[in-house]
């Protein structure tokens, strides 16, 4: 079946063998580059210029595709949009009617604590394109790049809740991580009691799991997970997902929690990118004298969550469950920034 | 023999394009864990049958393209492929005259060795991948080989 030409049969194997080494030390130096120095940055962006084409030429029959369906769409179908659309955005503004109000409240109140800990300034929206990057690691490619400002490590969210964050950017292009990929980690923070945990990916995009809490953590199933704001990657008090199952065995110290993720992962198409209102460099110099380290890289939330060991002495009297929560909390606020930040600059 | 080589490249380089498209073509979820390595057997193919064309310098920038599109350390995938592109050129003139069987084999364990210096690269770098699922893709990429060297052999021919 296969008809192979007989030329180069005499062969040039000291030739090919001095290739092969050279080109395979040269991809084992740019291995080691890539790996230890954070010198390639500028080349890979170059490079994913090139790569560009190829990724535009895959999507755009589907991209077409899906315009054709679009414009196709009947009367009815329309209408029936628009009526639910328009239902949608009278409940948001009902709800946008304090917003301004509320905002410029807790302004005000983080003023006084001179802290603006996870505050969103701007951000841009971003198409998901379609290509697929790697079937076993959780990513997609958006179409925004450093051309757009787009940085390592900015968190994405969707309209349901956090999506991602930024684990490249290209000049074009970006790849964004899943909060499900089994790599990622996000601190988040019980919304009913505020317990602070680290929820990790599983590598499965309908699934994200809290590791870290002990059995006797106050959680029950239907809890609403926000992101803590801590480690500084994303903003704080949007929604990541809601509690699905708490399994305690009395055996286990740690508990096993379930989380379906807020962001619709596997189908979102548009996706934000979030800018954070820099922090004022006071914040630090003026709260870390007085507080616990744990407790310094998050001052707003040293207080109210009672779950840090410069707030449990204070309370001891008040609960067993605090204290017996105190040492599981305590090292997060330090492990966080390890977590996506490390694992961000690892990429 | 400058012609030769000339005429070759074209294809060549085409064949390459194509699969690499095909490398990063949206499938389902479900399809998409049995993706083959179509560039790999597009190099693997060039590199038996004209490795004075380049198929060296193919496989290290099919590589490179790879690591760009797959998004992982830069290098990971041109060394895999550069060494297991001159494994094959090495043994061209046995897989010339190899039965078909022998030769989905011998491509078997090329692209096992493939997926092994990828594993271990992404080891040695800190991210792992140890689902089961990507010892999978040598398989059938040994079982779409005849298929693939068919279509580019017809292609080369023309």
């Amino acid at each position: 079946m296969v008809a192979f030409r007989n030329t180069d049969a005499s062969g040039r194997t000291t030739g090919l063998l001095l290739r092969c080494v050279l080109y395979s030390l040269l991809a084992l130096a740019l291995i080691i580059i890539d790996k230890r120095y954070d010198q390639l940055g500028r080349i890979r962006r170059v490079l994913s210029i090139v790569a560009y084409p190829v990724q535009i030429a895959v999507a755009s029959p589907f991209e077409g595709w899906d315009w054709f369906r679009e414009s196709v769409t009947t009367r009815d179908a329309l209408r029936a949009d628009k009526t639910k659309l328009e239902a949608e955005l009278r409940l948001a503004q009902f709800r946008l009617q304090r917003y301004e109000a509320l905002e410029a409240e807790t302004a005000r109140l983080r003023g006084l604590r001179d802290s603006t800990v996870g505050v969103t300034d701007r951000f841009i929206i971003g198409d998901v394109m379609d290509v697929d990057l790697d079937a076993f690691r959780e990513r997609v490619l958006v179409d925004k790049g450093a051309q757009d400002g787009v940085f390592v490590g900015q968190a994405v969210l969707d309209g349901g809740g956090v999506f991602g964050q930024v684990a490249r950017v290209g000049q074009l292009t970006s790849e964004v991580i899943l909060l499900s990929d089994a790599t990622h980690a996000i601190p988040i923070q019980i919304n009913r009691n505020g317990l602070r945990t680290i929820a990790v990916g599983t590598g499965d995009m309908g699934r994200l799991k809290l590791p870290y809490l002990p059995t006797s953590a106050d959680v029950v199933a239907g809890d609403l997970l926000v992101t803590s704001g801590l480690g500084g990657g994303f903003p704080a008090g949007y929604p990541v997902g809601t509690v699905a199952e708490v399994k305690r065995d009395p055996a286990q110290s740690l508990a096993e929690v379930d989380v379906k993720p807020a962001a619709a992962l596997d189908r979102s198409r548009e996706l934000m990118f979030v800018w954070m209102k820099p922090q004022p460099a006071s914040t630090a110099s003026s709260m870390a004298p007085t507080a616990t380290p744990p407790a310094a890289t998050a001052p707003p939330h040293a207080e109210h969550t009672a779950s840090t060991p410069a707030s449990t002495p204070a309370s001891a009297p008040a609960s067993a469950k605090a204290a017996a929560r105190a040492p599981a909390a305590a090292p997060k606020p330090v492990k966080a920034p390890t977590g996506p930040a490390a694992r961000a600059n690892a990429q | 023999m400058m012609r030769d080589t000339r005429i070759r490249r074209l294809p060549m380089a085409l064949s390459a394009l194509v699969a690499l498209a095909l490398a990063v073509l949206p499938l389902p979820a479900a399809l998409d864990a049995f993706r083959p390595d179509f560039l790999v057997l597009v190099v693997f193919y060039w590199s038996i049958e004209s490795p004075r064309a380049g198929g060296l310098t193919l496989a290290f920038v099919s590589g490179l393209a790879l690591d760009m599109i797959h998004g992982v350390v830069l290098g990971q995938h041109a060394l895999a492929l550069t060494l297991m592109a001159g494994w094959a050129t090495h043994l061209r003139l046995r897989l010339r005259v190899f039965s078909m069987l022998s030769q989905c084999l011998t491509i078997f364990a090329l692209l096992t060795g493939y997926q092994f210096v990828l594993f271990w690269v992404d080891g040695a770098t800190g991210n792992p991948v140890t689902t089961f699922g990507r010892w999978l893709a040598p398989v059938i990429g040994a079982i779409l080989w005849p298929l693939l060297a068919g279509i580019l052999s017809r292609l080369h021919e023309r």
